[in-house]
């Protein structure tokens, strides 16, 4: 580092001695500059920039338009405090369509063409694909919204704003079997996130005393689970395991139609607006992370986009504030704003009591589970668990 | 009664998909051109159909007035697009892409103008259950469904135009010369093409609700069942869609549903072996 400031330096001083290749020297020093760590220019007064990469069109801009929605809240309510040690922060937003392929080309843009220090993801195969550049490249990747266990060790650059569905799995099957809940059926995602959280819960599940009755998969952004349903229903269970993080409006349509004898549970994802509204999801129960936004801060939300703050939108506000702490203390330090440094930041400061309390003891934010059941398009609290 | 169950549910579905086989088959075999686009009008079809259903229209003229609709888009794209291209020579190749490219257009259109998400078809008709667990609309998309596919037939066999378009796909230049007009029967067929995938394409949104790129994997399935069919038979794509469709639920029985579809292709991979010219090839 201070081997290429001087070399800019060098190149400086030779180009005001010979005048006339003075562009040419500029064009040097530029070039040598473009080679620096990034964020090097970061500690002066201008704002924080940082990317984003979420699905903002394809079969997950539902949930991907809510983390955009909380992004921007966090933002603004950053912003509205005076920024991070009175620098503004920005987020430039890039829409990968949950597609893998797509997440790498973006990420490489905002490293190599933007220089961001930090960057937010979404969904288990986008950021599971980002994972081993964010190591190479020593730029931090924040993933507030995918679940799958892979995530929790898939860099050391990696921070999961919430816990990964192994988590909740746990705590699920807990409660199942805590009720006498014996016999389970899986309808699963068949793809990075679906996979793992079908294996979790059949590890937690039969560890406990439990029995698996069958188990079918499902493509992303299907719409059609009757003949799985069919299947699953005829294996007797006494719940259903649904881990689908697309289409639960249309399964809780099917199962309204069936009425079926079985109970349906699963994670976070039944946070779908659509399942919410049909009356088929009715009688859920799923977990969900205990995140819960203060009034005020909900209300300004509301005012803002004209919705309530939904899970995934606090979520993502929340993964802001997580991020403001750490590089408030990057920026405290006297350090340079990059990656390698808010990633030292996040286990310096450890406990962010910020609008949701995480505390990181590894690269996966603990916090408090509970086990909800909707009802009339409503989550009701049924029991909490404690982190950890 | 599982059997039975996934049986009716492969049939239903099938009989949607063999309208979508038939009228991929209709325009393929007379034109000549892989009209890949078929699959946005089929999606576009249950967007326009819920557009008219939220706007209080009932579900039967929501679905006409989308096949309507689809029928003129389908001629205007034959017309301005494939006719133009023939015109200027295009191979089947740029054909294809351009054909491609107007999926896409339409794909992004609708996720533009409605949403990327998936969207509950809520109608009163939808969704009420009758006997042997099947909802009113999945009778009526087999009942439907079932009558377009004796209707295409009928017509094609009996009717005037019908017979025309069978000409003129027998052989265009001999059309050309005895003045059958290949170009505006191509235009026809491309219509009436598109109206009878409308159908299928309102009444499934109906039943499983709406996704922009839904399109894709119906017609994919469809052009499978048109090649084991056998090129230029109406009767070989629907009753090839209806069975794969079949095969593909009662594969349950036995399997995960994993490999379900895998299996059920492999299984044509091998048949098409020993008949490439498919099972109801016309000589």
């Amino acid at each position: 580092m201070a081997g290429h400031t001087k070399a800019i330096a060098d190149l400086s001083a030779l180009g005001a001695s010979l005048g006339r290749r003075d562009v040419l020297i500029s064009i040097l020093a530029g070039g040598l500059a473009s080679t620096l760590p990034l964020g090097a220019w970061a500690n002066d007064a201008g704002p924080i920039k940082l990317g984003a990469i979420l699905p903002l069109t394809g079969p997950g801009a539902a949930v991907g338009t809510q983390q955009q929605r909380g992004l921007m809240f966090g933002v603004e309510q950053i912003n509205k405090r005076g920024g991070i040690a009175g620098r503004p922060l920005e987020i430039t937003y890039e829409d990968d369509q949950g597609r893998p392929d797509q997440a790498v080309l973006s990420f490489n843009k905002f490293v190599d063409l933007y220089h961001f220090p930090l960057i937010f993801s979404a969904y288990s195969g986008p950021t599971l694909a980002m994972a081993p550049l964010a190591t190479r490249k020593e730029v931090v990747l924040i993933n507030g919204g995918a679940q799958s266990d892979r995530l929790a060790k898939a860099s050391p650059y990696l921070f999961n704003t919430i816990p990964v569905a192994g988590d909740e799995i746990a705590v699920l099957t807990k409660y199942l079997l805590e009720n006498g809940k014996k016999n389970a059926a899986i309808l699963y995602e068949n793809d990075a996130a679906g996979t793992p959280s079908r294996d979790d819960f059949i590890k937690s599940f039969t560890a406990g005393g439990g029995v698996i009755t069958g188990q079918e998969p499902s493509a992303t952004g299907q719409t059609d689970y009757r003949p799985a349903l069919l299947k699953l229903s005829d294996t007797k269970p006494d719940v259903l395991f649904a881990m689908l993080t697309d289409g639960l409006g249309a399964l809780a349509e099917q199962l309204r139609q069936m009425k079926p004898d079985f109970l349906v549970v699963g994670t976070s994802f039944f946070n779908d607006p659509d399942a919410l509204k049909n009356p088929g999801s009715n009688g859920w129960l799923h977990t969900q992370v205990k995140i819960s936004a203060p009034p005020e801060l909900a209300a300004a939300f509301k005012e803002k986009f004209g919705v309530a703050m939904e899970f995934w939108g606090t979520q993502y506000a929340n993964a802001v504030f997580i991020v403001a702490k750490a590089i408030e203390k990057v920026i405290a330090d006297g350090a340079l704003i990059t990656g390698a440094n808010i990633r030292k930041a996040f286990f310096d400061v450890k406990t962010f009591d910020v609008m949701v309390p995480a505390v990181f003891t590894t690269n996966t934010a603990a916090m408090e589970i509970d086990i909800v059941q909707t009802q009339d398009g409503a989550h009701h609290l049924v029991k909490e668990y404690k982190a950890g | 009664m599982l059997a039975l169950n996934l049986l009716i549910n492969g049939l239903v579905t099938g009989c949607a998909l063999g309208v979508v086989a038939v009228s991929f088959q209709l325009a393929y075999s007379t034109t000549r051109i892989f009209h890949v686009a078929h699959a946005g009008i089929y999606t576009l079809a249950g967007y326009l159909a819920f557009s008219m259903v939220e706007r209080g229209l009932p579900d039967p003229f929501a679905i006409i007035i989308a096949a309507l609709i689809c029928a003129a888009l389908g001629a205007l794209i034959q017309y301005a697009l494939y006719a133009t291209l023939e015109r200027r020579r295009a191979s089947h190749l740029s054909v294809l892409i351009a054909s491609l490219g107007v999926l896409a257009v339409i794909q992004n259109v609708i996720s533009a103008f409605y949403s990327p998400n998936i969207i509950p078809f809520t109608s009163a008709w939808r969704g009420q259950m009758m006997s042997l667990g099947l909802t009113e609309v999945q009778v009526a998309t087999l009942i439907v469904c079932l009558a377009v596919f004796a209707a295409a037939l009928l017509f094609a066999r009996l009717t005037p135009l019908g017979k025309r378009i069978r000409a003129v796909a027998s052989n265009p230049f001999l059309a050309e010369i005895t003045r059958l007009r290949p170009q505006q029967t191509y235009i026809i067929v491309m219509a009436i093409a598109s109206a009878m995938v409308a159908i299928p394409g309102a009444l499934v949104a109906m039943d499983l609700g709406l996704q922009p790129y839904n399109g894709t994997t119906v017609l994919l399935t469809a052009t499978i069942a048109v090649i084991a069919g056998g090129i230029g038979s109406l009767t070989g794509a629907f009753a090839l869609a209806v069975l794969i469709t079949v095969l593909q639920n009662l594969s349950l029985l036995a399997i995960s549903g994993e490999w379900s579809v895998g299996i059920t292709f492999f299984i044509f991979l091998i048949f098409m072996l020993f008949r490439p010219t498919g099972l109801f090839a016309q000589r």
